[in-house]
């Protein structure tokens, strides 16, 4: 396990010094930050100054060492637009995306495994067939059309959901939840089923498919033989053995969300921090891109290692090496 | 227990009847704004975009304040007269506190102009040599050179408290700002919402409206929604597509004013051009007039602009100083395939020829569709434009002087000062021959008379001569034609029933100004 451990922690060095060399070099294609902060109609000394304060007038080279050292020392740097860290800037918007992205994700769950079990315990059902073409359309719709349609139907036509924001929230450990309110609940209903769309359909094929192979295995028979009831056979015997992929797939799913949430968190103006990417793109924002890719890479392999773990759980044969 | 569940009863009972007084007494006015974005900073000197700047103009004041129509007025400074040809006197306000109560005086102007200069923007005092404080209510500010709109420009430097700002720092200065205008910072919780409320012993009277809050709606379709769902009272930036059926629905209406921003297209007049193969052919004026004349604003206003751009007839609105009235491009230069292709024959290209043509596809309404449909006027003519569309990010390093890459460059210029001075010194001086001068003049364009009438008019006190001078100018650029002025785009905004908003010139959103009922 502590072999394990380390061997994790090594990867997820190098992993994290890659996606830093990777984006400086990236960043050296999509304009000059100087440009972005200065009025267009500054003089040469002018911009020379901003140059200077926003410490761009040294080599790449410099730059990136700079950024290493003190990356060391834990300051990840200042923004060029916000002139804040850049860390600060990220995390403040971390919660909200967290908080949705969860919601999404347990909606997603919630709906697409029982369906996806019964699907695949009845694959020839006239209700097994609506569900796959449902699940079809979850995958294919835009996020963004989605988005616009609920707005349209149930914030302006009917009124029952705001088109956006984040509503009341209350606070947690310092933290500010919606969750905790009846408003903010209110406010993250339609923004959470727009995210949950997408992996609810890759989910439930994945666990159609699962439960559809595992179906044709002589276990499954034998436990129908010695008298388990249909339940137990599908979800003790059945599901447990068709969930490795799907938990593969949820994690994936839920790093993903996380780190790309933009487009939901745009239509729906959810104070998150996937549009803080977007317009740091748009800004040529180094400093708040490379932490934001950096901690995106170190959120992906956290929940590798706990999706590596829950392995374990659902199946004793794997063991963590 | 009964007893204590009905003690707890009377006293929600007693908490109702409160919060209904409270609720009764309060009435208080209240607005919420639909943004297009959150502000970056609320530090004045910490950088510059539409968002910041609208609030910037809420916390803190300048000396001069610009009214919603560009006229210019006292701001902190009562009454200001010149003593010699550089030097200005200001007569400061007395009595104005910042919001935690420091009494604003001279020394904090001193301290805010020298502040500027260290800061990132060195360019709001770009035409202030010195600045003293003569006693605590009476600040000199001596020019470089003899400058008659320097109170214009004034009216960008906000005015910061020296005590409080030194000890905040400038990091800190962005999330806790200090002024002394009609707002104070409420709450802003980043991307969700920045909440004010009003500083009632302001100078110029209390605000009518207590409590504004901002909110960042990005998407210009969910803008439109949350206006009608009733989230907020006003909606800066209405989507052209929408404009329509906000009209169209009962209790709101459409609000439209034409912004300052001129998009005009820049040409290229070096004897040799990036992207174009030989000798430049828009060194020759008749060429410059027939590109001029193939542009067909009309159309590119009509089918492009849904009708919400107005078609630009000099380089500075009407407002501005250097405007010389009854004066029209599109009268001089109207549509005319013709004649612009007997120019062109006169000019040696009956053929035409090939360029690029420098554009954005996120800085201005409907860019990209701007510069494509350019490119199928100008065919007509025979000159090929090919189009090299990128973000602003790109762009601006792109086309920077000495301008390597283009040859023809679609960009914007707003002068939200009201004088033409500083975009004529800025985009039509000859290049590198006075420092900040010329520093934007991309297609290199180059006329002594020019330059001697800017001189002329940045070294006069006396604005009427200074209007003058620049108005010559004027001139010589529309028959010299080293730019074509396509159109000033429109600032839309949305508003409910009930909401009163006079939409400025230069788009700062003003809630001191605004009413609700």
């Amino acid at each position: 396990m502590f072999g394990y451990l380390l061997k994790r922690l090594i990867q997820m060095t190098l992993v994290l010094w890659v996606v830093s060399v990777i984006v400086f070099l990236m960043m050296s294609f999509t304009g000059d930050p100087v440009f972005m902060v200065v009025p267009i109609d500054a003089t040469d000394s002018e911009i020379a100054q901003a140059r200077r304060l926003l410490g761009l007038d040294q080599s790449p080279l410099v730059q990136y060492w700079r950024f290493l050292t003190s990356l060391v020392q834990g300051d990840f740097g200042q923004s060029y637009v916000f002139r804040q860290p850049a860390m600060t800037l990220i995390l403040e918007r971390l919660p909200a995306t967290v908080e949705m992205v969860l919601v999404a994700m347990v909606m997603a769950v919630a709906v697409a495994i029982p369906l996806g079990v019964y699907a695949g315990a009845n694959p020839e059902g006239r209700l097994s067939r609506t569900i796959m073409a449902g699940s079809l359309l979850g995958i294919s719709l835009p996020g963004f059309w989605v988005g616009m349609v609920l707005i349209y139907l149930f914030a302006v036509h009917w009124g029952v959901f705001p088109s956006s924001g984040r509503g009341d929230t209350a606070e947690l450990f310092g933290l500010r939840i919606s969750l905790l309110t009846w408003d903010g609940w209110h406010h993250i209903i339609l923004p959470a089923v727009t995210l949950s769309l997408g992996t609810m359909a890759i989910l439930l094929r994945m666990t159609r498919a699962g439960m559809m192979e595992v179906g044709r295995q002589d276990f499954m028979k034998f436990a129908r033989a010695k008298g388990a009831t249909r339940h137990d056979v599908l979800y003790k015997h059945g599901l447990k053995n068709a969930l490795i992929p799907v938990v593969t797939i949820f994690g994936l799913q839920l790093g993903d969300l996380i780190a790309f949430a933009t487009i939901t968190e745009t239509i729906f103006s959810w104070p998150g921090m996937g549009k803080l990417l977007i317009d740091s793109i748009y800004r040529a924002d180094r400093p708040v891109i490379v932490v934001y890719l950096m901690l995106v890479a170190l959120i992906f392999v956290v929940i590798n290692f706990l999706v590596d773990l829950v392995y374990t759980l659902i199946d004793p044969r794997i063991s963590l090496k | 227990m009964k007893y204590l569940s009905h003690t707890a009863l009377r006293a929600g009972a007693v908490g109702v009847a409160i919060a209904a007084a409270g609720a009764a007494f309060a009435q208080d006015k209240s607005v919420m704004i639909g943004l297009t974005s959150d502000p970056s900073h609320l530090y004045p000197l910490a950088g510059e975009e539409l968002s910041s700047n609208i609030m910037y103009y809420h916390l803190y004041d300048p000396l001069v304040k610009r009214g919603a129509d560009l006229s210019f007025g006292p701001g902190l400074a009562e009454s200001w007269e010149n003593v010699d040809e550089i030097t200005w006197r200001f007569k400061l306000r007395q009595g104005v506190t910042f919001h935690n109560g420091n009494a604003f005086t001279a020394a904090d102007v001193v301290y805010t102009v020298n502040k500027a200069r260290e800061s990132i923007r060195p360019d709001l005092v770009a035409n202030v040599a010195s600045v003293t404080a003569v006693d605590d209510y009476t600040v000199e500010i001596k020019t470089p050179k003899p400058y008659a709109v320097l109170p214009n420009d004034l009216a960008e430097l906000l005015i910061l408290d020296e005590e409080y700002t030194t000890a905040t720092g400038d990091e800190k200065m962005d999330l806790m700002p200090m002024g002394t205008g009609p707002y104070k910072l409420g709450e802003w919780i980043k991307e969700e919402k920045l909440t004010l409320t009003a500083n009632d012993g302001y100078w110029a009277g209390e605000p009518k409206i207590k409590n504004v809050t901002f909110r960042p709606i990005t998407n210009p379709a969910t803008r439109t929604a949350a206006l009608l769902t009733g989230e907020v009272d006003v909606i800066q930036d209405l989507a052209v597509r929408d404009v329509d059926r906000v009209k169209k629905e009962d209790g709101y209406s459409v609000v439209t004013r034409p912004s300052l921003l001129n998009v005009v297209l820049a040409m290229d007049m070096r004897e040799q051009s990036p992207t174009i193969e030989g000798k430049n052919p828009m060194t020759d004026q008749r060429v410059r007039e027939a590109i001029a004349r193939a542009v067909d604003v009309n159309a590119i206003n009509k089918i492009v602009m849904n009708g919400l751009a107005t078609p630009s007839d000099q380089f500075v609105p009407s407002s501005h100083i250097g405007y010389v009235d009854g004066m029209s491009f599109r009268e001089m230069y109207p549509l005319d395939i013709e004649k612009a292709k007997a120019l062109m024959a006169d000019a040696g290209y009956p053929d035409g020829f090939t360029m690029t043509l420098d554009a954005t596809n996120n800085r201005y309404v409907n860019d990209a569709q701007i510069a494509q449909a350019l490119a199928s006027m100008l065919a007509k003519i025979g000159v090929t434009l090919e189009l090299n569309i990128m973000p602003k990010s790109n762009f601006w390093g792109h086309i920077r002087v000495p301008t390597e890459n283009s040859s023809f460059i679609m960009s914007g210029w707003d002068v939200p000062a009201g004088d033409a001075g500083s975009m004529y010194g800025a985009l039509f001086y000859t290049r590198d021959k006075k420092d900040g001068y010329g520093q934007v003049n991309r297609g290199s364009y180059s006329n002594a008379e020019m330059d001697a009438l800017v001189d002329k008019a940045d070294s006069t006190p006396d604005v009427e001569q200074r209007d003058a001078y620049l108005q010559e100018a004027t001139k010589i650029l529309m028959a010299d034609i080293p730019m074509i002025p396509v159109h000033y785009e429109q600032d839309i905004y949305a508003v409910r029933d009930g909401v009163t908003l006079v939409p400025r010139v230069d788009k700062f959103l003003w809630a001191y100004d605004m009413d609700v009922d």
